[in-house]
């Protein structure tokens, strides 16, 4: 599904290289790093915010540069939900959720009978029902969390980038957000990354972990805890 | 509720018209009456209303601030600043109807621009509103030399101009207005999604499948033509274009840009007319520029808004 190729990753200066590397759909990737590792430079390149140095970048077979520039297709391949949303005055719960649905929708953006379904849909499976009516100011940061990612469900796309998804969630919710993405994941083969700094929850749920450290990204699993923040902080 | 809309619109309109009849003698006087004053100032009012309006919500989606708006953030006194030059600063070789559109379009174009600029530097509220008061009063005191070079015609014309009048519009310019007017109008519906997208910011329009820099581009064209065309012939309007789509926001309580950006057509147009109505039925006794009356009104309820927010 995303797929690296001697690819030089970073702003203006190399960053990252990664040979040759390939992330399988059905999967949840956890993305681990030190602060200033790159993590967000690696997914904002992933949503082809940020262009390759040089290389390829494959996502879903689409080049990343051709995601860069149309618009649409872009926006059908990939849905990122960055670390914080705080929230827009006078827009609904059900409204932002809804917002999704903006590059399959017409020219005024007017959802169909079906989307409204969709929308009201994906709120029940996250448990977010209570919060439809709500104003996205007057919600928590957590809850604006949850329904960010609700708003990534409804955008229905098959690679899903999550910055810091769990960032203000309480450990309820936590477990609600791994139950929630491991089988959707593997049900209707997306591919998911998100970045952590959650090290337990990502282990206690066997994601496969994708280790940023020393300018090098390796994927790991089963690894215990100890083996991995030893592989963190390790020096090249 | 649009039909109730239109009903008021064209009710107000009806009162406006019965306002501007002035007995005359024959057929020929009254048509001339009609073509030459009731029928521009009509115009002005409905135009200038709804296209302050539409200015001023277009400048909030693109700065995500709602007391952004062509007047506070500079983009009035970039064309008032051209118009001024070219009225007194003896530009003489475009001193044509389409020079002064054009001088005053300019003007506003480059100020948006330049806010622009600054508000990516700049992304505290108060600072950038700070900039759009040092770049008015800026403009201001290079007012204030020119008219001192001036020739005293020239001084008035201006000073006339920059009350804000909604009877300047002549009737061969009426069409042009309404012409600039109708592609704002239209260009603005067609960015009814992306406009919904940038209420979450550019980042995340940007994943939702918006092209950033020609939405950014047509929000800034839009808004000097708009606030250009319409300071250029009515000369600086202040308020409407901050407070109507605030208050489309409040009362129906949405972010829905085709929703709001019809609000800000009716009733910006209704607003404006309303005002002029009033000093129309004032007029008997003492004369009111447009500018005090939209000033009046607008400046306690954007008051009233941020002590709320507060």
């Amino acid at each position: 599904m995303i797929r690296f190729q001697h690819t030089e990753i970073g702003y203006h200066r190399p960053l990252l290289a990664i040979e040759d590397l390939h992330l399988q759909t059905g999967k949840v990737y956890a993305l681990l790093g030190l602060n200033g590792s790159g993590k967000s430079t690696l997914l904002k390149t992933l949503a082809a915010q940020i262009t390759v140095l040089s290389g390829n970048l494959l996502i879903n077979d689409f080049k990343v540069e051709e995601l860069a520039q149309n618009a649409n297709l872009r926006a059908q391949q990939i849905a990122f939900v960055s670390s914080r949303f705080e929230g827009v005055e006078h827009l609904s719960v059900a409204d932002y959720v809804g917002l999704g649905r903006i590059p399959y929708a017409s020219i005024f953006g007017k959802l169909t009978a079906d989307e409204r379904q969709l929308v009201h849909d994906t709120l029940e499976k996250l448990g977010l029902s209570y919060l439809s009516e709500k104003r996205t100011l007057e919600i928590s940061d957590g809850e604006r969390q949850m329904v960010s990612l609700a708003r990534a469900f409804v955008q229905d796309t098959p690679v899903l980038l999550l910055d810091e998804p769990a960032s203000f969630l309480d450990f309820l919710n936590r477990e609600q957000l791994l139950r929630t993405l491991i089988p959707w994941a593997m049900h209707t083969n997306r591919c998911v990354v998100l970045s952590s700094h959650d090290l337990d929850l990502c282990i206690e749920h066997d994601l496969p972990l994708l280790l940023l450290a020393q300018q090098k990204l390796n994927v790991v699993q089963g690894l215990s805890k100890r083996d991995v923040q030893q592989l963190l902080i390790e020096k090249a | 509720m649009f039909i109730g809309f239109t009903l008021v619109l064209v009710l107000s309109c009806l009162v406006h018209l019965e306002l501007t009849k002035v007995n005359v003698l024959n057929e020929v006087q009254a048509n001339i009456l009609w073509w030459e004053f009731r029928f521009p100032r009509l115009v002005s009012a409905l135009v200038a209303g709804a296209g302050l309006s539409l200015s001023g919500l277009l400048m909030q989606n693109l700065f995500r601030n709602p007391m952004a708006g062509p007047y506070v953030l500079g983009i009035n006194s970039g064309a008032s600043l051209a118009t001024a030059l070219l009225m007194m600063g003896g530009f003489t070789f475009v001193s044509s109807n389409l020079g002064l559109v054009g001088s005053a379009l300019l003007g506003a174009m480059l100020a948006a621009t330049f806010m622009l600029f600054v508000s990516w530097r700049i992304q505290q509220t108060t600072s950038l509103l700070l900039v759009g008061l040092m770049f008015a009063s800026f403009t201001g005191s290079i007012e204030s030399v020119l008219q001192s070079w001036a020739a005293p015609e020239e001084v008035k014309q201006f000073f006339l101009w920059n009350m804000g009048s909604l009877q300047q519009l002549t009737a061969q310019q009426a069409p042009w207005l309404i012409a600039i007017f109708g592609v704002a109008v239209i260009w603005s519906l067609l960015l009814v999604k992306a406009l919904n997208a940038f209420v979450l910011g550019q980042e995340q329009a940007f994943q939702l499948g918006v092209r950033i820099k020609t939405v950014r581009f047509s929000i800034l064209a839009i808004t000097a033509i708009l606030a250009g065309s319409v300071t250029a012939y009515c000369g600086p309007i202040a308020f409407v274009g901050l407070a109507i789509p605030n208050l489309g926001r409040q009362l129906l309580r949405t972010q829905d840009h085709l929703h709001l950006i019809l609000f800000c057509l009716f009733f910006g147009a209704f607003f404006l007319l309303a005002c002029d109505v009033f000093s129309l039925l004032l007029e008997p006794y003492f004369s009111l520029p447009i500018n005090v009356l939209t000033s009046l009104i607008g400046a306690p309820y954007i008051a009233y808004l941020v002590l709320r927010r507060s």
